[in-house]
């Protein structure tokens, strides 16, 4: 294999549990020469990028963090198919030093499958904290393969990983011998008897006697795929000894654990026990049902304080300085284009997409303080504490931490499902995510209930995010009951220690989200901009005469019985594209030079009329982005047909029922 | 004072007796790792200095004396390895060797003041039992755990051969000293079918023979620890994985998360609704109230 150096890069994959800092690892490997995408066929997130040693330029593959190679979950599915199907020349094996157990487990899995093997130890200032000492020297010497001691969050010890990743290449460890783990054990009959009848079979790609183990230990994937191609006689005999084999499961992942603590009883010192560590005091609190939720609330305050008092500033900045400044530009400068063209970049580029730029600070923001908070550790408390009340709703815990990411933006919450594990659970969390009000929307709120209800504006606006809360709850309650029913998804999780945050690798994350949104505001988002801009233009009879126009007036009838002119539905429309859209199309069709679209809006909105615009915005059909994800990580157009009919039906019922209770009180 | 060549030989030849007398030259030089001359001219020693009595041809017996030796040196090497585990924390399989060089440096004070800290166990690591001052070996009415049929339920006394390798497998197998296993079965060749707990060995003959076992009374029968699900622990008490109740379903996860059979867990968290926050494999996993009451564990005490 060394051979082929000169023609291809080697491949280096990047294996380890979640919350190992395997991401803060592959950062410093690669720098910022990343790519991310997705693994073919698949919705998991793929990070690929370069790394350099003595003249060699390798290629490196992060796979998804995974406890098991069994395919419980699909990175896990991810992760095993990669390592046997791609066979990367080499694994770094990316391990926790605080919590050496379940790391090393999932070594006696990477041992069979990977050629070779380094292990990069990280995460051993938390380990002293917690009172554990790892003997390097003696791990290396137990296992035979080569070990880096890391603290990657304070770039200790990447150097030293490179270069060993670097010889490990070029010249291999050798005398690895692949021992297999049930060797003298009574679980050593049932595999091999497998093994056997698996004999003349094709199990390609997987190594025949990796595939008659994971058949014992459950792997429907494996079971699907052998079923398949094995006769069916011969699929009879394997299946009798598979029947009634949980037992078998069990102890192959008991004799994995006890070659785990065999190693672990000579390289391993720790802490006398009935020592409490800080994490579990801390846990005590935040974990506690009442407590916990306060903090809960408490620290989503904060983080929304701090998002909006610097965001919301930086947003009027960006639009009064950066954009109605061009804007102007373009209006009073830039006189010899034709008119239609000023308009096209004047109104449509900068009064649309340009506007929606604007909010990228606030997003930038909000995806700060997530990576904060996640990095600390802190998110997957917020799973614990929110178990009991998703239950309700039939989702466990991990859900709501894709529905909290809404606030920020419905797209990353669509694509944050993928940690739930059942599809169920994933699916009604798809159809719950674009209901919580992200950043667009507030934004909307902010404007409407400003103009309209002036000093009641701020508890207009809690209350109609209060009131998107209970829709969803309630949308959850029935869609359980009725439409998605099935098994329960239970919570599982491990909750990561505690620790000192990594500037870089929030910052890269956050980077990443925002970038996703501005190359959308680039792309999608400027091409419908364009497209509502030339029906607002033509035929050309000045905007009360446009195609625009005729649409708004066709929906009229609709709009009365919510109390709302052709413009507020045209407005509404528009926020398919982005929900910020409402704002510039209602700047479009009612701004008149001089006044503002505060005066306008106070002048045509009853507070009945107000409230049910509200309403109808926050739960409008997802935005073109949201609806595309939507497509994406479901695999399916007809959920996001689903989506956006419910959410269409929801909100104008919804809409017309409040405007005309309201009007029956303003009588 | 005597040197250790006599005191090894005396030991070896107590040992024998047990199930040969009088002990063959042949077996001594097995058992010692010796060549035949060699022990043919140690033989015609010891019985000049009384401590053997000894018929060529067909072989050695202890003398009152001889035998008084021996089970001293015994007896001190016993208690070494007791104190080499329990004290020191060697690991067992690698004890004997380094009682066999103290044993014959120890004086009666020295020996005194081991058997007063070691008062409380009367057997050595691997099970056999430590001689009182007066050379008095307890007879625990024990025989080869290859002997016994299916159906009986023994507890498993002592391993016969103190080789390190044939120490690490019983440890592996779980089958140390103190354990009960229910005989499940046994062919024709002798291999034996073991139940302990929630778990099966087989064991083949030969390893069945290096094995002592004694017959576990009704009476004796352990008291059955009750398993519970892990959402019955309280915030704080702490208990052994035993089994997985229903189905696959979460299976797979639950066992690469570290709930395995044998693991311990502490419950750090439990308000009798939500989740719970379990301690387990050194880290905090939250687990749903449908699983937790899945994974059946057994409380430690105290």
């Amino acid at each position: 294999m060394a051979a082929r150096s000169g023609e291809k890069a080697p491949v280096v994959a990047l294996a380890g549990l979640p919350n190992v800092g395997k991401s803060t690892v592959f950062n410093l490997l690669t720098g910022l020469s990343q790519h991310v995408g997705n693994w073919p066929g698949k919705t998991i997130e793929q990070k690929t990028g370069v790394m350099q040693y003595d003249g060699l330029t390798m290629q490196l593959v992060d796979l998804p963090g995974t406890y098991s190679l069994t395919a419980n979950s699909v990175e896990e599915q991810i992760a095993r198919d990669y390592l046997v199907k791609e066979r990367p020349d080499l694994v770094v094996a990316v391990l926790n030093a605080a919590s050496m157990e379940r790391s090393l487990y999932l070594v006696a899995e990477l041992i069979e499958l990977a050629p070779r093997l380094v292990i990069a130890l990280n995460m051993t200032d938390v380990a002293r904290q917690e009172g554990t000492k790892v003997n390097v020297g003696a791990l290396e010497a137990a296992l035979n393969i080569p070990v880096v001691p890391m603290v990657a969050s304070r770039n200790q010890g990447v150097k030293d990983l490179v270069k060993v990743i670097g010889v490990e290449y070029s010249q291999p460890t050798v005398g690895r011998i692949v021992k297999h783990i049930e060797s003298g054990s009574e679980t050593e009959g049932d595999i091999s008897h497998i093994a056997q009848l698996l004999a003349d079979e094709d199990t390609t790609p997987y190594p025949r006697h990796w595939a008659a183990t994971k058949l014992l230990e459950g792997d429907q994937q494996i079971n699907r795929l052998l079923r398949e191609r094995v006769s069916e006689g011969r699929w009879a005999d394997i299946d009798s000894i598979l029947k009634d084999k949980e037992a078998t499961a069990i102890a192959i992942a008991g004799l994995r654990f006890d070659w785990v603590r065999r190693v672990l009883s000579t390289v391993q010192e720790k802490r006398p026990l009935g020592q409490i560590s800080l994490t579990e005091r801390l846990d005590r609190a935040a974990t506690h049902p009442i407590l916990g939720l306060m903090i809960l609330l408490l620290v989503m305050g904060l983080a929304f304080a701090v998002i909006y008092g610097i965001g919301v500033p930086a947003q009027q900045f960006l639009e009064v300085s950066v954009v109605e400044r061009v804007q102007g530009l373009v209006f009073n400068q830039m006189t010899f284009l034709p008119d239609w063209l000023q308009g096209l970049l004047g109104d449509g580029i900068l009064g649309g997409a340009g506007l929606v730029f604007t909010f990228a600070p606030i997003l930038l923001l909000f995806f700060l303080a997530w990576g904060f908070l996640e990095d600390v550790g802190y998110t997957a408390r917020v799973a614990f504490v929110t178990d009991r009340y998703m239950h309700a709703i039939g989702l466990h815990g991990k859900s709501s931490l894709p529905l909290l990411l809404g606030f920020g933006c419905n797209v990353p919450a669509v694509m944050g499902t993928r940690i739930i594990e059942s599809r169920r659970a994933r699916l009604l969390t798809v159809l719950l995510a674009p209901l919580i009000p992200c950043t667009g929307r507030m934004a909307v709120i902010a404007v409407i209930a400003g103009a309209v209800f002036g000093g009641w504006a701020i508890l207009v606006t809690v209350g109609i995010i209060a009131f998107s809360l209970v829709v969803l709850a309630i949308l959850g309650l029935v869609m359980n009951r009725f439409v998605l029913r099935g098994k329960r998804a239970a919570l599982m999780m491990e909750l990561p220690l505690y620790h000192t945050p990594n500037p870089r690798t929030i910052g890269l994350g956050a980077w990443q989200r925002t970038a996703a949104f501005i190359r959308r505001a680039g792309t999608v988002i400027l091409i419908v901009s364009i497209v509502v801009w030339l029906l607002s233009y033509f035929p050309g009879e000045g905007i009360e005469e446009s195609f625009l126009a005729d649409i708004g007036r066709w929906l009229e009838p609709l709009g009365k019985l919510m109390g709302l002119d052709w413009e507020m539905m045209v407005a509404l429309l528009t926020s398919f594209v982005a929900k910020e859209n409402t704002i510039a199309t209602l700047g479009v069709l009612l701004g008149q030079e001089g006044s503002g679209l505060t005066e306008v809006l106070r002048e045509m909105l009853t507070p009945a009329a107000g409230i049910a615009f509200l309403v109808a915005q926050v739960l409008f059909i997802p935005c073109v982005a949201t609806a595309a994800c939507i497509r994406q990580e479901t695999g399916s157009w007809r959920w996001m047909a689903t989506s956006i009919g419910l959410q269409l039906v929801l909100s104008l019922s919804l809409a017309i029922l409040v405007f005309q209770i309201g009007r029956l009180i303003e009588t | 004072m005597r040197s250790e060549r006599v005191e090894e030989y005396l030991e070896a030849i107590s040992k024998r007796q047990r199930t040969e007398t009088p002990v063959s030259t042949s077996s001594l030089a097995a058992d010692l790792g010796v060549s035949l001359p060699a022990v043919t001219e140690m033989m015609q020693r010891l019985a000049a200095e009384g401590l053997i009595e000894y018929e060529p041809n067909k072989g050695a017996t202890l003398t009152a004396e001889g035998s008084r030796v021996a089970i001293t040196t015994i007896r001190r090497h016993r208690l070494w390895e007791r104190f080499l585990t329990d004290i020191l924390g060697l690991k067992w399989d690698k004890v004997h060797e380094e009682a066999c060089r103290l044993e014959h440096a120890t004086s009666p004070e020295t020996e005194d003041r081991l058997a007063s800290l070691m008062s409380e166990t009367d057997t050595c690591p691997h099970g056999h039992p430590i001689p009182d001052k007066d050379g008095n070996i307890p007879d625990q009415g024990v025989g080869l755990l290859s002997e016994f049929e299916p159906g009986q339920k023994v507890r498993i006394a002592a391993i016969g051969r103190e080789t390190p390798d044939l120490l690490r497998k019983v440890e592996k197998w779980g089958l140390k000293p103190g354990v009960v296993v229910s005989i499940e079965s046994k062919d024709s060749k002798g291999s034996m079918g073991l139940k302990l707990d929630d778990r099966e060995v087989v064991l083949k003959k030969d390893s069945a023979a290096a094995l002592l076992a004694k017959p576990v009374g009704p009476d004796e029968e352990t008291v059955k620890e009750e398993e519970v699900p892990i959402s019955r622990l309280q915030a704080g008490e702490s208990g052994v994985v035993r089994s997985y109740a229903g189905g696959r379903g979460m299976l797979g996860r639950c066992l690469s998360m570290g709930f395995t059979p044998g693991s311990p867990v502490r419950v750090i968290e439990n308000y009798g609704r939500g989740p719970i926050l379990v301690s387990v494999c050194n880290s905090e996993v939250a687990v749903g109230r449908e699983i937790a009451g899945r994974i059946m564990v057994t409380r430690k005490r105290g």
